[in-house]
């Protein structure tokens, strides 16, 4: 291991061009946190904007349909594309993952360097499509013939996903290298960390299926420009096959989301509740990789409504369905963990407990989704907008800042915990329900997605309100979102500086990233001996019982 | 009207347990809609509200009294673990497969049109909905100007669209379905009683008037759909 | 687009020649020049899943009375000629036996039927049994291929309109023109897809008649319906042509895979030179 100790050692170099040119996975990983939460600001902004103008019928804050589409399609693409994949499986992994397993760094330092260099370059690109005349609006799915008929910039999405996708599939292989070959000696596979197994069932989807989103997008794009007819049926070409392919990696993609942040969850709540995690071995092998395993035969919830042969839509309702069986068991895992357990709060673990209150609502939403005859209505209404949200951006962006809590500590060497930190919780969590209630209960009465008027539901009424109504208290409750991430982002920045200083293992834990290393962690992170463990370690043995 | 709705599904409920369904019972698909809507709900509330009240309690019982305290669970055994996962996984699964029996029943309702169904053309365009009645008569509709049908008679739309893909969404008839170039899909309802709040709207994005892609679908009396099929007749 | 309805059109007319050797020696234009392709274009976006209209009665060779909707509950192959040419324009109805031969898998008459209507009104038994005889059918077809004449000659314009069939007597060139096209129902008698004579394959055929089963297929034709799956119809061209997307999204998947595979190799490699250095 040379390599990385020459990074941070010439004390000559600038610190910018240090960070800049770090292979050290440590550094990289806050590089993806920076670039992560800017694409959340400003994607969250766009959430603002397309909620302040769903607030009343008519037109008040864009001036045209197309650029309220602009807002909504940068708004979603970059929630996924460029906040919650690259904050999971950038940011977390690239700095815990290596530190977890007692590696000094991943396999590959320069090729992890590289990826994040993408990364960047696909946030600018991304950001580019504000100062071009004709932005993007197609939705992050970019469903042909729309795509290729549009006369706004189908490009940007196209490359914009390319660049992620390379960045992905590179840090893929890098993590599932330095996993396999790289672990601290005598670290068996059930000694690993869940977050560590949640990472590599999210890279080994990645690596398998973001391929087929590049070659689809890429037909989309010869299509556009090139004159090719891959996607036009009236010259042989199949409008339903983008779709298939699309969510042949775009559900999966959801997991990618899902599962880090799970993995998160696990090791905040085993940390602060002092306890192993329940029926280990049942949550990695049919929690886990059950999930991995059924997510390439489930795409076609997507497609319900799409005309799909009725014999394919059962039998994913039935593959749909199945999808519960290991979720549920990493449920029960989850809330084992909490049993006969010894659980301290603190900003942290609140985060983690309102993660348990949104895994059961996104996901028990979920159920009738799963049924096609049931998504026959609620497709494409804001019932599905409310679920999607719950489960996989509320959940996985709450088990993230939990996360993002939970090792400020080990990042800073100090607490971000503190008043303007529960307070700006708070505000979140009231923000959330505040917002996304509503919208499944207009959904449910046919209030669809991705409209900024609905002035044909203007004698609507639901429950005695009319969906203005409910539009007001969803609009009120993203203020109450913005304010608390507003305060957080302050706190995080105040925190790094001036919060109360933190002991290397402050909350006690097991992990080898608490026990093994400084706060922050120097360069090659574990001085001078290498990490070993015994058989009988576990990042998650608090008693001997 | 949903309590009329259901009221009536009700009724076919019971008609259908008691004595043998006769197979030219037209069925009512956004009744039985709401029905298992009820079903699903009740059964995700029970999940939840077991799993919310198992979690409220172990945030609060097994808070640490000091902060050296450890959990005191115990290692599960392999017969523990195993079963916890096993056991667990059989009743997920037993409501899965109950839950996707009830939902292929409706799922039935909903695809098998009736043979008498009055067929109407619908082509799509950015961003308004054409219709072909039987007797060929076309009708371009928007807000003001509204579409109708008949009263107790089954209708089935065959859509198709000239450009981009739109979506027939009904929500008054809980059924929705895309609208493709190239490809012909169908959606039919059972009118069972007068409305003229029914909106049809475009529920896949279609682009820049996307959310202004609606109409209004009146289901009227006969008498009344015969005079308006024939004065549309005579305008057209 | 009309490339192929062009050499289609141009096939027939060059049927209708060589049935009246004395037109051609006549030396005249060619009448491709009067005919516009276009209008045998069967439109498909107006007419696919049109629900065929059933009554009228039909009367099969054997002289016995028959309804439309006894052919169906299965696939049809419904085509549309006339019989009393001498043999040669029913090019159409040979076309479809050669390629019925040839296809696999699929049984006549058990997996679908097939149904030649004359929209001719001079047509009755007398040349339905001249016409076959010309035909040679083969062995595998007979019992589930029937040659029929309209009971009634005032239904045929009515039927041919709805499906959007267009024809016309040519007394010039003595004969009908007219699409050559085989036109697929659905069991309950929708119309789901339009193929064209001398522009297809056996597979094709397969494909049309899965495409008329609306996604419904039996245990023993799953691979027959795999490959079904692996074309789309292209309107431009009248036939399936294959789905090249689903081709390059599969390629796609050995990418990541390989990549992980090229990885293992090089850090493997690595790690060995630096423990040997």
């Amino acid at each position: 291991m040379s390599t990385q100790t020459t990074t941070a050692g010439h004390a000559a170099t600038p610190a910018w061009k240090e960070w800049i040119l770090t292979t050290d996975h440590k550094r990289i990983g806050v590089l993806y946190l920076i670039g992560s939460m800017a694409a959340f600001a400003v994607a969250g902004l766009m959430a603002l904007i397309i909620r302040a103008e769903q607030m009343e019928l008519g037109m008040q804050f864009v001036e045209s349909g197309t650029e309220y589409n602009g807002y909504l399609y940068f708004h979603g693409a970059a929630m996924i594309l460029a906040f919650l994949i690259p904050g999971l499986t950038g940011f977390a992994a690239n700095y815990f993952l290596p530190l977890m397993i007692g590696a000094r760094d991943v396999a590959f330092p320069r090729i992890n360097a590289f990826s994040v260099w993408l990364f960047y370059f696909a946030i600018i690109l991304a950001l580019l499509s504000f100062v071009i005349p004709d932005a993007p609006d197609i939705m992050w799915t970019g469903y042909p013939p729309y795509s290729i008929t549009t006369s706004a910039n189908t490009s940007f999405y196209v490359f914009t996903v390319h660049m992620l996708g390379f960045s992905s599939i590179l840090g893929a292989v890098n993590f599932l290298v330095t996993v396999i070959y790289m672990r601290a000696p005598g670290m068996g596979w059930n000694q690993l960390n869940i977050f560590v197994w949640t990472t590599i069932a999210a890279f080994v989807l990645q690596l398998i299926f973001i391929p087929v989103l590049a070659a689809a997008v890429t037909l989309l794009l010869f299509d556009k420009y090139l004159g090719t007819h891959f996607y036009d049926p009236s010259a042989g070409g199949d409008v339903l096959l983008y779709q298939n392919l699309f969510w042949f990696y775009s559900h999966p993609a959801v997991y990618v989301i899902f599962l880090p942040a799970v993995g998160i969850l696990f090791d905040i709540i085993a940390t602060m509740s002092k306890n192993r995690v329940f029926n280990y071995k049942a949550a990695v092998y049919a929690g886990i990789w059950g999930i991995v395993g059924i997510s390439g035969i489930v795409w076609v919830h997507h497609l319900y409504i799409s005309g799909m042969p009725d014999w394919i839509r059962l039998g994913h309702m039935v593959t749909t369905l199945l999808i519960s069986i290991p979720v549920g068991i990493l449920t029960l895992s989850l809330w084992g963990t909490l049993y006969k357990g010894a659980i301290s709060y603190n900003t942290a673990m609140m985060y983690a407990a309102s993660c348990l209150y949104l895994i059961l609502l996104g996901g028990l939403t979920g159920i009738p989704l799963a049924i096609p005859s049931m998504t026959l209505h609620l497709s494409e209404t804001s019932y599905v907008h409310a679920h999607f949200h719950f489960i996989m951006a509320l959940f996985s962006a709450f088990a993230l800042f939990g996360g993002i809590y939970y090792w400020f500590p080990k990042m800073t060497g100090r607490f971000a915990d503190g008043p303007m930190a529960t307070l700006s919780f708070w505000l979140n969590f009231i923000g959330v329900n505040v917002t996304f209630w509503p919208l499944f209960i207009i959904g449910k009465e046919g209030m669809p997605r991705r409209y900024w008027d609905y002035e044909m539901f203007k004698d609507a009424q639901v429950l005695g309100y009319s969906f203005e109504d409910f539009h007001k208290v969803a609009t009120l409750g993203a203020l109450l979102i913005a304010l608390g991430m507003i305060l957080q982002f302050i706190n995080f920045i105040w925190a790094a500086k001036n919060g109360k200083p933190a002991p290397a293992n402050p909350w006690n834990s097991k992990s080898l990233e608490w026990t093994h290393t400084a706060s922050p962690p120097g360069p090659g992170n574990f001085g001078d001996i290498d990490v070993e463990v015994d058989e009988n370690w576990s990042p998650y043995e608090y008693n001997n019982k | 009207m949903k309590k009329l709705l259901s009221a009536m599904m009700g009724l076919t409920g019971t008609m259908m347990l008691s004595g043998q369904a006769v197979a030219q019972d037209i069925r009512n698909p956004a009744a039985e809609w709401e029905e298992l809507w009820d079903i699903v709900i009740f059964d995700i509330t029970i999940i939840g509200v077991i799993m919310a009240i198992a979690a409220v309690f172990f945030l609060i019982r097994y808070r640490a009294n000091s902060p050296d305290q450890v959990g005191s669970a115990r290692k599960l055994t392999t017969v523990q673990s195993i079963s916890f996962a096993l056991i667990p996984a059989a009743i997920f699964m037993a409501d899965d497969f109950y839950l996707a029996a009830k939902g292929w029943t409706v799922w039935n309702a909903y695809r098998n049109v009736p043979e008498d169904a009055m067929e109407v053309k619908v082509t799509a365009y950015q961003w308004y909905f054409e219709f072909e009645y039987p007797d060929g008569t076309l009708v371009e509709a928007d807000m003001e100007t509204p579409i109708k049908i008949p009263v107790g008679q089954p209708v089935v739309f065959r859509m198709t669209s000239e450009d981009v893909i739109h979506s027939f969404g009904l929500p008054h008839y809980r059924v929705k379905e895309d609208i493709m170039p190239g490809r012909q899909t169908y959606v039919w309802i059972n009118p069972i009683e007068t409305q003229n709040t029914a909106i049809l709207q475009c529920a896949e994005f279609c682009g820049e008037a996307h959310s202004q892609m609606a109409n209004l679908i009146h289901a009227v009396p006969q008498e009344e759909y015969d005079a308006w099929i024939a004065e549309v007749a005579a305008e057209g | 687009m009309s490339r192929t309805r062009t050499i289609l059109t141009t096939a027939l007319l060059g049927c209708a020649l060589a049935a009246f050797p004395a037109k051609a020696q006549y030396g005249g234009p060619v009448p491709e020049s009067d005919i516009d392709p276009a209008v045998f274009h069967i439109d498909e976006k107006e007419f696919l899943g049109t629900k065929v209209s059933k009554d009228f009665t039909l009367i099969d060779e054997q002289g016995r009375e028959f309804q439309l909707a006894d052919k169906l509950g299965k696939p049809l192959i419904l085509v549309l000629s006339y019989y009393t040419c001498d043999g040669s324009c029913s090019v159409i109805n040979q076309d479809l036996n050669a390629l019925l031969d040839e296809l696999e898998g699929l049984q006549p008459g058990t997996d679908f039927n097939v149904l030649t209507i004359s929209f001719d009104e001079h047509d009755n038994l007398d040349s339905v049994g001249v016409f076959r005889e010309h035909l040679k059918m083969t062995e595998k077809m007979s019992g589930s291929w029937t040659f029929s004449t309209f009971k009634n000659k005032d239904d045929i314009k009515p039927f041919t309109d709805s499906i959007g069939f267009k024809y016309f007597w040519s007394p010039q060139d003595r004969t009908f023109f007219h699409p050559g096209a085989f036109m697929f129902l659905t069991p309950e008698g929708r119309l789901a897809r339009v193929l064209y004579a001398l522009n297809s394959d056996p597979q094709d055929i397969k494909f049309a008649v899965f495409d008329a089963k609306a996604g419904e297929f039996k245990p023993g034709e799953a691979i027959d319906y795999a490959l079904s799956l692996c074309y789309s119809y292209n309107y431009a061209e009248g036939k399936y042509t294959l789905s090249i997307p689903l081709f390059v999204g599969m390629g796609a998947l050995t990418v990541g895979v390989s990549s992980f595979a090229v990885s293992v190799v090089v850090f493997r490699r690595r790690k060995r030179g630096r423990f040997s250095s």
